[in-house]
């Protein structure tokens, strides 16, 4: 959507950028949607936590297509991808890598783990022991790795998509409070359309669609682009609104545990990122509100109360944004 | 809830209690009322069911109780309903409404009167019960204390007590309670009261309850009501006369007090005559004393009595007096209720008025059987003849008298006879007795007062009047002076109606609602009644209240003729037929009709109401000031509009209030584009949505709203306007005609207009 010339000093550059942010990102959602169709919302939010430089945590069932997801994502940006299979005896050094000894050079050289990529995936971090968890987290917080004593910075763009079964089922461990955080956005895929379901029979009856997909873009652009959408202009009655709603999450009384000061971080910038794909060079409520849920749903512990009236923290969030005025004229 | 019903009736009980005089009259009241509660709450437990039949039951039971109540003495072993016992409740039940009727309050508490309370509350707690228990709808139990306190209020000028009010009102607020509690445990869920809730709904209590008090005052003062005295005289009246020709009139003695005691003074007539001293002018003959109370004896209202030529000679008229006829023109003012007894001065020959109007011959009371008309006017010719004190000092035992006028109830307490008889055991002269007895009433060891302490409950109003306080009004005066000439053997009667009223100049004069008078008329054979004044006049007495000479006694000089009532006619330049004048109309009147008419609505102009009367002007300005008011609010709501064309914000702001308006309702937690999108979905009736046109414009004017707020800096479209202007014409079309039209009168927007709870950053408008 294009929302025409009007624009004044400063922002004709910004505005610019922006129209390519758009095109870019129309490209790589038509690539992606060439593997997994039907699925806009989720396809919208990993786009936006791409560009805003965080990280996404798929959580559904086994079997609707996370791994699907990341990979065509990973694919249709021409950057490194690595995947790790998380399972319970993965240690740190499988995610991190070793410094092994060289016998030529004789001396220890270090062998990079699957971290030192653009893009990582990680498939059902949950089944990791926390401890390998942990290690996962801290990479993905500092975006660097500490190994032997020496930090090793990850190359931008950087991002972890984590997919993970709902904890209750087997094998499972249940990611921390403290963890979860780390995500910028958390979405559920969810189970297509009877549709859809009936074109990816044919789809994938012939080929994986995957092998087809051809990248539209690369990491410089993708890094480009996230420089870009950091311009984009919050308003001094959004940041309000922004800091409102999260503080709002603190205060209510159906939930045990609000959302940190991190999370208003992860808000405003993926607000950003989502302006800037809808082609805006400045952030509108409804970039916040429909990000609401994805960003801070995950990162909250519904109290007993709303837990016995089976309010599910993305209910809550949703009232709260429902109940919580837009910022007013200037 | 029963139970609350009846605690609320109960607690309503001490309302009446100024009404009726004695002990026990609410028991009846109270067994009845306990009774029906019983049997709803005893079939609402038993049967569970909605209680639709339970006043069909109360009604049965309260029916088979009142027999064994009201006449056990006849029903077979004091209980079953028999024929006698029936008619024997039917019987007491009349005259119950008889004692009501014809006494002012308050009344004895006779079985007919404790029947009739009874089953009126017995009534008006199934009412309730029904209300509250079965409609679960207490708040209108509310409508039926309400009727219950307009009683006292209606039939006695003193109002309610602050007890017997805060009573029924604290009956009623815990019928209140009682409901809230029940609902809230059927509810089964407890409200969370914030912090601070109970301070804050105590102010909003506070609240509510001071501006209901402050528009409770105001808004009668500002709206035109009912006429008060209409109201009066549908409420009550008197039923006077025979079988087929009842006429129902307010009692006089009670109209008269409730005219004395109105809080503004208002005119009741003008009249013109040319007498230096008019005399009274009468309305009523009372003339039956029951031991409390004077009331009318029933008259006649048949073809005979009707007036169309003379009056019939008034009794022991004598014949061959000198006469001189003079007209009287008397011009009722038209904010007074009609009055189906005229005002007349004594003694009337003829009168000219339109409408059927009947004669009562031995008073001379002219009155009407149909519904009086306001603001009349007419013509009454009298005859004119002085009394003479000495003619007054000759006359005999009285002869020519139809009726008998000295008849008193014999159970009047012996001490007004010994009062009596101390005061004119001196003489056998009918006369001198009439004139000490005025003169033990006006020898000032009386006191005038409208408000007279209350009688001691058990004590004869009479006797504590004569004896024990002395103080009181006209009524008192009158009534206690007719009762002491009859014990004289003179015979005498109470008259009711007006003193002479105030002089306005050039022979007219006013009589105002404080110029209500009641006074003793005297029998004397061959001068006929002649008018005597025992109430206190001037500043500390009744106002405009005259003795005539010949009642001092000061009269057996030769001269000193009582200068009666001398109303002269006018310049001969009037048409008898003045009723028929219209309502004044601006600038035409000539001087004299105008002086007629013009009482009605404004003072006069002047002495002679010369030029044109302009005192309509402000009227009608008032009048379209008044039909205006209604469009004040579209008229400021446009003025809003306009102001808004096309500045940023402004524009959004309109939308927002054209929204509320229209009661298409406004979220503060809803972005532009939501909002816009919202609006772009309404669909009419007919599901046709809003044109292309105002959907985009409606978007467009979003987007622009939007960029206004959050973008960097941004360049306000001048097309807005154009937006803005194609909106509100076109959103309308959603809703329905009524609500178009409440929007455009009464546009919700000037006072209800969305806010936020969290204080804004930035205030809006600014």
């Amino acid at each position: 959507m294009s929302l025409g010339t009007h624009h004044g000093g400063r922002g004709g550059g910004v505005q610019a950028d922006v129209e390519e942010i758009v095109a870019v990102a129309d490209r790589v959602r038509g690539a992606i949607e060439t593997v997994i169709e039907g699925k806009p919302e989720v396809l919208r939010v990993a786009l936006t936590v791409l560009l805003a430089e965080g990280h996404l945590l798929i959580e559904d069932v086994p079997g609707v297509g996370k791994t699907m997801l990341a990979k065509a994502l990973g694919r249709a940006v021409d950057c490194s991808v690595q995947r790790v299979q998380f399972t319970p005896d993965l240690l740190p050094s499988d995610i991190t890598g070793v410094s092994v000894y060289h016998q030529e050079r004789r001396e220890f050289e270090f062998d990079p783990g699957p971290i030192f990529a653009n893009i990582v995936l990680g498939d059902e971090i949950n089944r990791a022991s926390p401890k390998t968890q942990a290690a996962l987290l801290e990479c993905m917080e500092e975006r660097q790795v500490s190994v032997d004593g020496r930090t090793r910075p990850l190359e931008r763009p950087f991002m972890v998509v984590a997919t993970q079964n709902p904890a209750d089922m087997e094998g499972t461990y249940a990611l921390p409070e403290a963890q979860r955080d780390r995500f910028m956005a958390r979405v559920s895929v969810g189970y297509p359309s009877p549709q859809a379901e009936l074109d990816m029979i044919d789809s994938h009856g012939t080929h994986s669609p995957l092998e087809g997909l051809t990248p539209v873009t690369d990491a410089l652009t993708v890094r480009r682009l996230a420089d870009l959408v950091r311009q984009v202009h919050v308003a001094p009655g959004m940041r309000r609104y922004i800091v409102d709603l999260v503080n709002s999450t603190r205060t209510s009384p159906e939930l045990d545990l609000g959302a940190s000061p991190r999370a208003t971080l992860h808000l405003v910038r993926a607000a950003r990122a989502h302006a800037a794909l809808e082609g805006r060079h400045y952030i509108v409520p409804d970039d916040v509100q429909s990000l609401a849920v994805p960003v801070l749903a995950h990162r909250l512990l519904p109290g007993p109360q709303a837990q016995m009236e089976r309010m599910t923290a993305e209910r809550i969030v949703a009232d709260l944004v429902a109940r919580l005025p837009v910022p007013a004229p200037r | 809830m029963p139970l609350a019903a009846l605690v609320c009736l109960l607690c309503a009980l001490p309302l009446l209690s100024p009404l009726v005089r004695g002990d026990g009259w609410w028991s009846p009241a109270v067994v009845l009322m306990v009774t029906a509660t019983v049997v709803s709450v005893l079939y609402r437990m038993w049967s569970g069911r909605v209680g639709l039949l339970v006043p069909v039951l109360q009604t049965a039971v309260v029916g088979l109780l009142i027999v064994p109540l009201f006449a056990g003495h006849l029903a077979p072993m004091g209980l079953l309903p028999s024929g006698a016992a029936v008619e024997h409740v039917f019987e007491v039940f009349s005259r119950g409404l008889e004692v009501i009727n014809v006494n002012q309050p308050p009344v004895t508490a006779t079985s007919g009167v404790v029947l009739i309370i009874a089953v009126s509350f017995a009534v008006f707690l199934i009412t309730a019960d029904f209300l509250a228990a079965t409609a679960r709808c207490p708040g209108m139990v509310g409508g039926l204390l309400l009727a219950l306190a307009v009683v006292p209020l209606v039939v006695d000028g003193d109002g309610i007590g602050a007890w017997p009010l805060a009573v029924c009102a604290f009956g009623f607020l815990q019928l209140l309670a009682v409901d809230t509690w029940v609902r809230g445990r059927e509810w089964g869920v407890v409200v969370p009261v914030p912090a601070g809730g109970a301070l804050q709904h105590a102010l909003v209590a506070t609240l509510a309850g001071v501006a209901a008090i402050v528009l409770a005052s105001a808004l009668p003062a500002a709206v035109p009501g009912l006429r008060t005295d209409a109201f009066h005289s549908m409420a009550e009246g008197t039923y006077i006369g025979r079988q087929n020709d009842v006429i129902t009139t307010t009692h006089p003695l009670v109209s008269l007090r409730r005219e004395l005691l109105a809080e503004s003074d208002r005119t009741v007539l003008t009249y013109r005559t040319e007498a230096e001293e008019p005399g009274y002018l009468r309305r009523y003959v009372l003339d039956e004393f029951d031991g409390v109370n004077w009331t009318m004896s029933p008259v006649d209202a048949s073809g005979d009595t009707r007036v169309e030529d003379d009056l019939p000679l008034p009794t022991g008229w004598p014949s061959a007096a000198e006469e001189e006829t003079v007209l009287t023109r008397v011009s009722l003012d038209s904010d007074i209720a009609g009055m189906d007894f005229l005002p007349l001065p004594y003694w009337a020959r003829s009168v000219d008025v339109s409408g059927e109007w009947y004669v009562h011959p031995d008073s001379l009371m002219v009155f009407t059987t149909e519904q009086p008309s306001t603001g009349l006017n007419f013509t009454v010719e009298t005859s004119e003849r002085p009394v003479d004190a000495r003619e007054l000092a000759g006359a005999g035992a009285p002869r020519s008298l139809p009726g008998d006028f000295r008849s008193l109830p014999r159970n009047l307490d012996p001490g007004v006879g010994e009062l009596t008889r101390s005061l004119t055991g001196h003489t056998d002269s009918p006369y001198l007795k009439a004139v000490a007895l005025q003169e033990f009433f006006t020898s000032g060891d009386f006191t005038y007062s409208l408000r007279p302490p209350e009688v001691p409950g058990g004590s004869d109003p009479l006797v504590h009047f004569l004896t024990v306080d002395r103080t009181g009004y006209c009524q008192q005066f009158a009534g206690a002076m007719t009762v002491m000439a009859r014990q004289a053997g003179i015979p005498a009667r109470v008259a009711v109606g007006y003193t002479a009223g105030e002089r306005l100049g050039d022979g007219r004069w006013t009589v105002t609602t404080g110029d209500a008078h009641a006074w003793p008329e005297l029998y004397f054979e061959g001068a006929g009644w002649v008018r005597f004044e025992p109430t206190p006049a001037g500043a500390t007495g009744q106002g405009s209240a005259t003795e005539p000479e010949y009642s001092t006694g000061g009269g057996l000089d030769p001269e000193t003729p009582e200068p009666e009532p001398t109303p002269t006619i006018g310049p001969d330049d009037e048409p008898s037929a003045s009723e028929e004048e219209p309502a004044p109309s601006p600038g035409a009147s000539p001087s004299a009709e105008a002086e007629e008419t013009e009482g009605a609505a404004a003072p006069p102009v002047g002495p002679d109401g010369t030029g044109p009367d302009l005192s309509w002007v402000p009227a009608a300005a008032a009048v379209v000031g008044v039909l205006l008011v209604p469009l004040l609010p579209a008229a400021v709501r446009a003025l809003v509009r306009r102001s808004r064309s096309g500045r940023p914000g402004a524009a959004w702001r309109e939308l927002r209030d054209t929204c509320v308006d229209l009661g298409l309702g406004w979220d503060l937690a809803e972005s532009p584009r939501a909002t816009a999108a919202r609006l772009s979905a309404l669909r009419d009736r007919n599901r046709v949505p809003l044109p292309e046109g105002v959907r985009a414009a409606l978007h467009r004017l979003a987007l622009a709203e939007e960029r206004d707020r959050y973008a960097p800096a941004s360049v306000w479209d001048e097309s807005v306007g154009t937006d803005l202007r194609t909106i509100v014409a076109g959103l309308p079309g959603v809703v329905t005609r009524g609500v178009r039209l409440r929007a455009t009168l009464l546009p919700r927007s000037l006072w209800d207009r969305p806010r936020a709870v969290t204080p804004d950053p930035e205030p809006q408008g600014a």
